[in-house]
């Protein structure tokens, strides 16, 4: 049953295919020549904005040189044509779209290290020097008049926009692939979080590298088919204000969404065109642009969501909630055996601030090690520190007996996750596919709706924007124990919780050793949580261990109460 | 080659004077402005068409200029700061990519793409020392470079207006709640820049290459200039913009270096990048 429903799935996207490539076929039967020229521009410019919708819309980043990896494409198909390489002009046009994406990947490498705007910075100067520079050199074969032949099967207009039409649909189809693949998922979630993506052991270089380079590859290929349509490509096709447009035109659209992209081309060639036949200068066209992708950025929304949201009102749903009412089956616990996360002497100053100095800490296999503290104590610190998110942190973290070192996403493939106690979920995904993301190996879906359906969590096929934020924090904490990590730092997991499922929430995670396989270190000020489920517990009071060792004795410590409660009596 | 070298110094004022304007921008109201240079262009475009087509006196049309070119910041500041408050930077930077097209556009659409009819504000040689030829406009922006980096300094660092751009810059909610006016601090901002921004191209414009993209394009060297002090600091923005302006002009005199001399600005920006990125940055602080 569940199978055929998967197969449909799967299948939707080739039937839209083969509906696009007829509806293609149509049109390039129908229209007169005009048209059809117009439309191979549009499908042209479509398969630019598909590219920037992916680093964009998807990925976050801002992109300024798009028609520059056009013009790369261009270069090389032109290149080869005039050398008159073997394979003809498809090979050349993949090979085109290869050359801008390893371009791509050059400039975006010293870039792409941090902020999203320093790919601004370098694009825009790559684009204002090919601009002058393309000028100068002019592409191969322009000088000799040597134009760039069109395969023998699609030679005249009507064959070739039917050509460019499958290879928009096939573009169409790989980013829809790979946006529901992994590395989709990395590209929504570096742009919601960077920390949150090295914290699922995703390097957050390389997932803002792929974007970049997908995005470039599909630019040399749209530069690559618009010299075959034109024959001699020329440098006014590839400006440096036409890129920002391109850009503006992405954002306003929304090109992350496959028929927004297509759209956008639409609008790309038909607002000039529509002002050609009112006699109204083209300049205008980019001033729309520029005002509306004003507005759609101080909005915060653009077309392709506005259009959505109309589409979903008519199903408005209320925001899923946890139902951690039903008790879940028991599981025999197993006894705590030896450390398997040791920390020594670890110190953290910031400044003159000592905020943990000579910390010693011991996570028990199959326990649950408790840490308790009032506000100020470290405690985030501390989960920062061990997950490698502060390298200046002095001391030793072992796992499993072996040293732990390197960066966050690095400590989390070592098998060591930590969750956030800021929502760091990437609202754009469905709950199955970040729990995939974080769990970084193949999961079945029973596996999913058994550990979704443990802890309360919605469905897997809910959008996590429409999931409240408490539950979105415990859909981080299945994803991280899908990963079969040996350690799982908790950062305050109830925190989103309404106080009674504090309780059903202790509950599971008493269970978490013995059906995951998974050691625990909870943080958390819910003492009656922490009675509940740790074994061991520590206490830091201003960055230091206050006392440490089974529940009760440290709970009972005078000056843990003293600490902890001030004078009075409440345990 | 000194002569080159001396020759591009009036750009390399030029690129710092602009480079000092983005970095108070970065450091100040958390926004790259890319729109800085062209906000300047707009506004000498018209004190061009004010004194070719109305006949204004040349000086007034420049002071007309200028403040247009600082209205036009002052609203785009007014904009990011009353619908994008609380966005991050790069969203902010965003609506200046927006702007940047939106001016370009209309600057065709009014003015025409061709190069402007520009009168010298200044012109003729300034000093010449062993036959070499320093021109006025270079002394000028030059001067206005470092002057325009030691007043920004001595307002943020002895006024207390300065002081509380400071608090805004670095913690904006909590200034906020003390009553320091936001919106208002950070729309003076954007003026002030977009005066500097349009005074500085009125006096390099004639004697550069001067279509509006070539104008709005100079935040590219402007912005690799900013990144050798990281888009924080003053002096080295000076002093990058300086630099790039000498080898720029060194180069364009080697015959073998035409095209590779397009790709300076963008080399440099790649090379600071590659260097400034060694260690790991995390995008929030917890």
């Amino acid at each position: 049953m569940r199978l055929a429903e998967r197969g449909i799935r799967t299948g939707v996207p080739f039937v839209v295919a083969l509906v696009a490539i007829a509806v293609g076929y149509g049109l390039s039967v129908g229209l007169d020549g005009y048209f059809v020229y117009l439309g191979m521009s549009a499908v042209v410019a479509g398969i630019s904005l598909l590219g920037l919708g992916v680093v964009t819309g998807s990925a976050g980043m801002i992109s300024l040189c798009q028609l520059t990896f056009g013009a790369v494409g261009a270069w090389t198909v032109s290149a080869l044509n005039e050398a008159q390489a073997p394979g003809g002009f498809l090979v050349w046009l993949l090979l085109g779209g290869l050359a801008a994406g390893v371009v791509g990947i050059l400039v975006g490498l010293p870039a792409l290290r941090l902020r999203g705007i320093n790919l601004a910075v370098v694009t825009l100067g790559l684009a204002a020097a090919a601009d002058l520079a393309l000028v100068q050199l002019q592409f191969p074969g322009v000088s000799g008049g040597i134009s760039v032949e069109r395969p023998d099967a699609f030679s005249d207009d009507r064959s070739y926009f039917q050509l460019a039409i499958v290879v928009l649909v096939l573009c169409c189809l790989a980013v829809y692939f790979l946006r529901r693949g992994r590395w989709g998922s990395a590209w929504q979630a570096v742009a919601f979080s960077e920390r949150g993506t090295a914290a699922a052991g995703t390097s957050v270089r390389t997932s803002k590298l792929t974007a970049f380079a997908v995005s470039a590859t599909l630019g040399g290929i749209s530069g690559g088919l618009l010299t075959g349509q034109v024959g001699l490509a020329f440098p006014a096709s590839f400006t440096a204000i036409q890129s920002l447009a391109l850009y503006v035109l992405a954002i306003m659209s929304g090109a992350h969404l496959i028929d927004m992209a297509v759209f956008g081309a639409v609008l790309w060639v038909g607002v000039p065109e529509l002002l050609k036949r009112w006699g109204i200068p083209q300049d205008w066209g980019f001033v729309v642009f520029g005002v509306l992708g004003v507005q759609a950025l101080a909005s915060g929304g653009n077309l392709g969501t506005t259009v959505r949201q109309v589409w979903y009102r008519r199903s408005k749903k209320e925001p899923a909630k946890l139902d951690l009412a039903a008790g879940a089956v028991e599981i025999e616990s197993k006894a705590p055996g030896p450390p398997v996360l040791t920390v020594r002497g670890l110190s953290v100053n910031f400044g003159h601030v000592a905020a943990l100095s000579s910390v010693d800490i011991a996570v028990p296999e199959h326990g649950v090690l408790g840490v308790i503290g009032p506000n100020g104590a470290g405690k985030s610190t501390l989960v920062d520190a061990i997950s490698g998110f502060l390298p200046n942190a002095d001391g030793s973290v072992e796992l499993g007996g072996k040293p732990l070192t390197g960066s966050p996403s690095n400590r989390a493939r070592a098998g060591l996750r930590r969750t956030f106690q800021q929502d760091r979920v990437p609202p754009g995904l469905t709950v199955g596919a970040y729990l995939k993301f974080l769990a970084r190996r193949r999961l079945t879906a029973d596996e999913i709706g058994d550990a979704l359906g443990f802890f309360g969590c919605p469905a897997a096929r809910t959008p996590l924007s429409q999931v409240d934020v408490g539950a979105r924090r415990l859909v981080e904490v299945v994803g991280h124990l899908l990963a079969r990590p040996r350690v799982l730092l908790l950062d305050e997991p109830a925190a989103g919780l309404p106080h009674e499922e504090h309780v059903a929430f202790g509950e599971r995670l008493r269970q978490v050793p013995a059906r995951f396989g998974v050691s625990v270190l909870l943080i958390e000020h819910d003492l009656d949580l922490v009675r509940s489920v740790c074994d061991t517990i520590t206490v830091l009071d201003f960055g230091r261990v206050l006392a440490s060792g089974p529940q009760a004795e440290v709970l009972a410590d005078p000056a843990v109460l003293k600490a902890y409660m001030g004078e009075t009596e409440l345990l | 080659m000194l002569q080159g070298a001396l020759a591009g110094l009036a750009a390399g004022g030029l690129y710092a004077v602009l480079a000092v304007c983005l970095t108070l921008m970065s450091r100040l109201v958390r926004v790259v402005n890319f729109a800085q240079s062209a906000t300047g262009m707009f506004g000498c475009y018209v004190a061009v068409f004010l004194s070719v087509d109305w006949g204004l006196p040349m000086w007034l049309a420049t002071i007309a200029g200028i403040l247009l070119g600082g209205l036009l910041s002052a609203l785009l500041g007014w904009i990011v700061s009353t619908w994008l408050a609380e966005a991050d930077t790069g969203t902010r930077s965003a609506v200046t990519v927006a702007v940047l097209l939106l001016l370009i556009s209309l600057s065709f659409i009014l003015f025409g793409n061709k190069p402007q009819p520009f009168h010298p504000i200044l012109d003729g040689p300034a000093v010449t020392v062993g036959g070499v030829v320093i021109s006025q406009v270079t002394v000028v922006t030059v001067a206005l470079a470092v002057l325009v980096a030691v007043a920004s300094r001595i307002v943020l660092s002895r006024t207390p207006a300065g002081v509380q751009l400071r608090a805004l810059s670095e913690r904006p909610t909590t200034a906020e709640l003390l009553g320091i006016p936001a919106k208002r601090l950070s729309i003076a901002v954007w003026a002030v820049t977009g005066v500097v921004s349009t005074l500085v191209i009125s006096i390099v414009a004639p004697s550069q290459s001067n279509d509006a993209t070539s104008l709005a394009m100079l935040v590219v060297p402007a912005s690799a200039a900013a990144l050798l002090g990281g888009f924080r600091r003053l002096d080295l923005a000076v002093a990058g913009g300086l630099g790039l302006g000498l080898i720029q002009g060194a180069a364009a005199q080697v015959d073998g270096l035409s095209v590779v001399r397009y790709f300076l600005p963008f080399a440099v920006i790649v090379a600071l990048l590659l260097w400034s990125q060694r260690k790991e940055v995390w995008d929030a602080a917890r």
